[in-house]
C-alpha cells in the first residue's frame, strides 16, 4: 500500500460503561511506520480505545479499518490474525507456561494447534515446531532472554514479563502492535532497555501505538502523539506543537 | 481375593482412570470446569444400555419402560456410547461456552447437572425413571459364556484396552501444540484470544473430547453393572473425580490416573472395608467418606494445589538453534 495511507482509521468510535462516556466520538488515523503515542490523564479513555481496536471490547458504534478492511464487528482473535495485536497494560503473561512456549503459543501457522494435528503426533507437526523454536529462540536472543527459556514466565520480573509480551506480539507478524503501557511497573534502568528496542522496531519498519505515560519516553519514541481526554481528542501532532496548545496543556501536561 | 471382587476392582479403576483422564483434559489442561461431567458418563451409559438392550416390548424385559433397544453386536455399543457423550457436548457447550464467563459456566453446568438428573428420574417412558434400566447385555452375550471368571477377565481385558486408548489420545493432546494452547488459554483466555486464538472454539473441541472419553466410560460401566439409573450418577460423583484430578495433579496425565486410583477407587475399598467393622451408626462411614472428600479438596488446594504429581515443565532439549535474523516480525505475513 502507498505510505501515504493510514494503516489504522477508527472513525467516530463511541463506548460507554453504566452510562459514563468512556470512548465519545474518538477518530484517529495511525500512520504506518511510526510509532504514534496515545497520552492523557487518567480515566481519558485511552486503555479504552485500545480494547475497541483490538477487539477485546466491543464499540458500541463507529468503524475501524484496517490495511483497507472494515474490521469493526470481527472478534479479537480475528483481528489478531490479521496482524493488529494488542498488548495488556496488567502482566498478561502465560504463567504456567515456560518463557519460550509463551512464544510458540502465539505462532500461527502450527500443523500440531489443531485437535487433528495433535492426534496425528510429533511427526506430523514437529518441522513447524522445530522451525518456530527457532525463531522464537531468535527474538530471545535479540530481546536479552534466551538464558530464560525453560523459566516458568510467571517467575520473570516486571520488566521481562513486558518484554516477554511484546517478544509474544511479534510472533504474530504484526503489522501493527498496540501497548498499553509497556513500561508501567518497569524498573527505570530496564525502561530504556525497552525504549531501544522498540525504536529498532520502528526502523525495521513496525508499525507502533502506544499509550504511555512517561513523558521523556513519549518525546523520544512518540511522533505523532494524539492526546486524549475525557473520552474524546483533544491534540494531535508532535509533541513540539503539542506542548503550545493551552488545551492540552490545562489536561494533561501540567497538573 | 475372589475373582469376582478383584475383576470388580480392576473394571473400576479403568472406568475411574478413563474418567480422571478426560477431566483432567477438561479441567486440569484448559481450564473448563465441568461441574457436569458425571452427565456425559451417563449419557454413554443410557446410549450403550439402549444399543445393546431389546425394545421393551420383548418377554423379559416388559417391566420397563424405555425407548429405543437396538442389540447391537460388542463394540457398537461402546462406540455409540462414545458418540452420544461427545455429541450431548455439542449443544451444551454452544449454550454454556460462548458468552458466559468462566465461573458462570460452571455454575450453569451443575445445575444442568442436577436438571438433568431430575429430568431422567421422573421422564419414566425415557429410560425407565427412578428405577433405571436393568438386564443390559454384557459386551459379547451370546457368544461367549458371561457368567464364568475368565469372562470377567476378559472384561478387564477389554477396559484396559480402552485405557490404553484414551492414554494414547489424552497424551498426544496434552505433548502437542494443541495441548499448548490450551493451557495457554487456562492461564489468560483475554491474553490468548488477544493472540489469535478463538477461545470458544478450543473449549469447544475439549468438551466434545472429554465428552466422548466420558461417554465411553460410561459404557463400560454399564455393560460391566447391566443396570444404569439416576441414582448411579447424581451430581456429587463429579465432585469426587474433580478431587482425583487436583489430589493427583491439574494438567498431568500421570496425576490424573494416581487421583483416580487414590481417591474413587481408594475411598470406594477404605468405605467398604470400615463397614465390615460395624463403627458407629449405619450411615456414619458412608457419611465421613464424604467430609474426607472435601477436606481432601480443601487440603489440597491449600498446602499442595500442584497435587501429588504437578504438571510437568516442558523443555526443549540440545544446543539451540537460534535464527538469528528477525527482522521476519515485520516482514509479509506467511498467510
Amino acid at each position: 500500500m502507498p505510505i501515504s495511507e493510514p494503516m489504522l482509521g477508527a472513525r467516530d468510535i463511541h463506548r460507554h460503561f453504566e452510562g459514563m462516556h468512556a470512548v465519545d466520538g474518538v477518530s484517529i488515523e495511525i500512520m504506518p511506520g511510526r510509532i504514534t503515542g496515545l497520552i492523557g490523564p487518567n480515566g481519558a479513555g485511552k486503555s479504552t480505545l485500545m480494547a475497541v481496536l483490538a477487539g477485546t471490547l466491543p464499540a458500541l458504534s463507529g468503524t475501524i479499518v484496517f490495511q483497507g478492511e472494515d474490521i469493526s464487528r470481527l472478534p479479537a482473535y480475528q483481528r489478531a490474525r490479521r496482524g493488529l495485536v494488542r498488548t495488556f497494560q496488567l502482566p498478561s503473561e502465560f504463567g504456567q507456561l515456560t518463557v519460550l512456549e509463551n512464544l510458540l503459543v502465539a505462532a500461527p501457522d502450527n500443523r500440531g494447534e489443531s485437535l487433528l494435528g495433535a492426534l496425528l503426533g510429533k511427526r506430523y507437526w514437529m518441522p513447524d515446531e522445530t522451525r518456530l523454536v527457532a525463531q522464537a529462540r531468535g527474538l530471545l536472543k535479540r530481546f536479552g532472554l534466551l538464558p530464560k527459556e525453560s523459566d516458568y514466565a510467571g517467575m520473570l520480573s516486571g520488566g521481562q514479563k513486558r518484554l516477554l509480551e511484546i517478544m509474544r506480539a511479534l510472533m504474530l507478524r504484526p503489522r501493527l502492535l498496540l501497548l498499553d503501557e509497556p513500561m508501567s511497573g518497569v524498573h527505570p534502568s530496564i525502561v530504556n532497555e525497552i525504549a531501544g528496542y522498540l525504536e529498532q522496531l520502528r526502523d525495521d519498519g513496525l508499525t507502533i501505538l502506544m499509550v504511555e505515560h512517561e513523558l521523556h519516553i513519549v518525546d523520544r519514541l512518540c511522533d505523532p502523539v494524539i492526546v486524549m481526554a475525557q473520552g474524546k481528542v483533544i491534540g494531535q501532532g508532535s509533541m513540539a506543537v503539542l506542548r503550545r496548545q493551552p488545551e492540552v496543556v490545562d489536561a494533561y501536561l501540567v497538573g | 481375593m475372589n475373582t469376582y471382587y478383584a475383576a470388580n476392582l480392576l473394571i473400576f479403576a479403568g472406568v475411574d482412570i478413563i474418567a480422571c483422564l478426560a477431566l483432567n483434559l477438561q479441567f486440569g489442561v484448559s481450564g473448563v470446569v465441568n461441574f457436569s461431567f458425571i452427565v456425559f458418563q451417563a449419557a454413554g451409559a443410557y446410549a450403550a444400555a439402549l444399543l445393546s438392550m431389546p425394545p421393551d416390548t420383548a418377554p423379559d424385559y416388559s417391566f420397563q419402560i424405555y425407548v429405543g433397544g437396538y442389540q447391537l453386536p460388542f463394540p457398537l455399543p461402546w462406540i455409540g456410547g462414545a458418540i452420544v457423550g461427545g455429541l450431548l457436548a455439542l449443544p451444551l457447550g454452544l449454550v454454556v461456552l460462548r458468552r458466559l464467563r468462566a465461573d458462570y459456566q460452571a455454575i450453569a453446568l451443575l445445575v444442568t447437572s442436577i436438571i438433568a438428573n431430575t429430568v431422567i428420574n421422573n421422564a419414566r417412558p425415557l429410560l425407565n425413571g427412578a428405577a433405571g434400566l436393568a438386564l443390559v447385555p454384557q459386551p459379547l452375550d451370546g457368544l461367549v459364556n458371561t457368567s464364568t471368571n475368565s469372562y470377567q477377565y476378559l472384561y478387564v481385558g477389554l477396559t484396559a484396552v480402552s485405557v490404553a486408548v484414551v492414554w494414547f489420545v489424552a497424551a498426544r493432546i496434552v505433548n502437542s501444540p494443541y495441548g499448548r494452547t490450551l493451557r495457554a488459554m487456562r492461564e489468560n483466555e483475554l491474553a490468548a484470544s488477544a493472540l489469535g486464538k478463538n477461545p470458544t472454539a478450543l473449549k469447544m473441541t475439549i468438551f466434545v473430547v472429554g465428552g466422548a472419553i466420558a461417554g465411553l466410560s460410561g459404557a463400560i460401566l454399564v455393560g460391566f453393572l447391566q443396570v444404569w439409573a439416576p441414582s448411579t450418577w447424581l451430581y456429587p460423583e463429579t465432585i469426587i473425580l474433580f478431587a482425583a484430578v487436583i489430589v493427583g495433579g491439574r494438567g498431568n496425565n500421570v496425576g490424573a490416573i494416581l487421583g483416580a486410583l487414590l481417591v474413587p477407587v481408594g475411598f470406594e475399598e477404605v468405605t467398604r472395608l470400615l463397614g465390615r467393622m460395624n463403627i458407629g451408626p449405619p450411615n456414619l462411614i458412608p457419611a465421613l467418606e464424604w467430609v474426607c472428600i472435601g477436606l481432601l479438596i480443601l487440603g489440597f488446594l491449600w498446602f499442595r494445589p500442584k497435587g501429588v504429581v504437578p504438571e510437568q515443565r516442558r523443555v526443549f532439549p540440545g544446543a539451540p538453534a537460534v535464527e538469528e535474523e528477525t527482522r521476519w516480525v515485520v516482514g509479509k505475513r506467511a498467510h
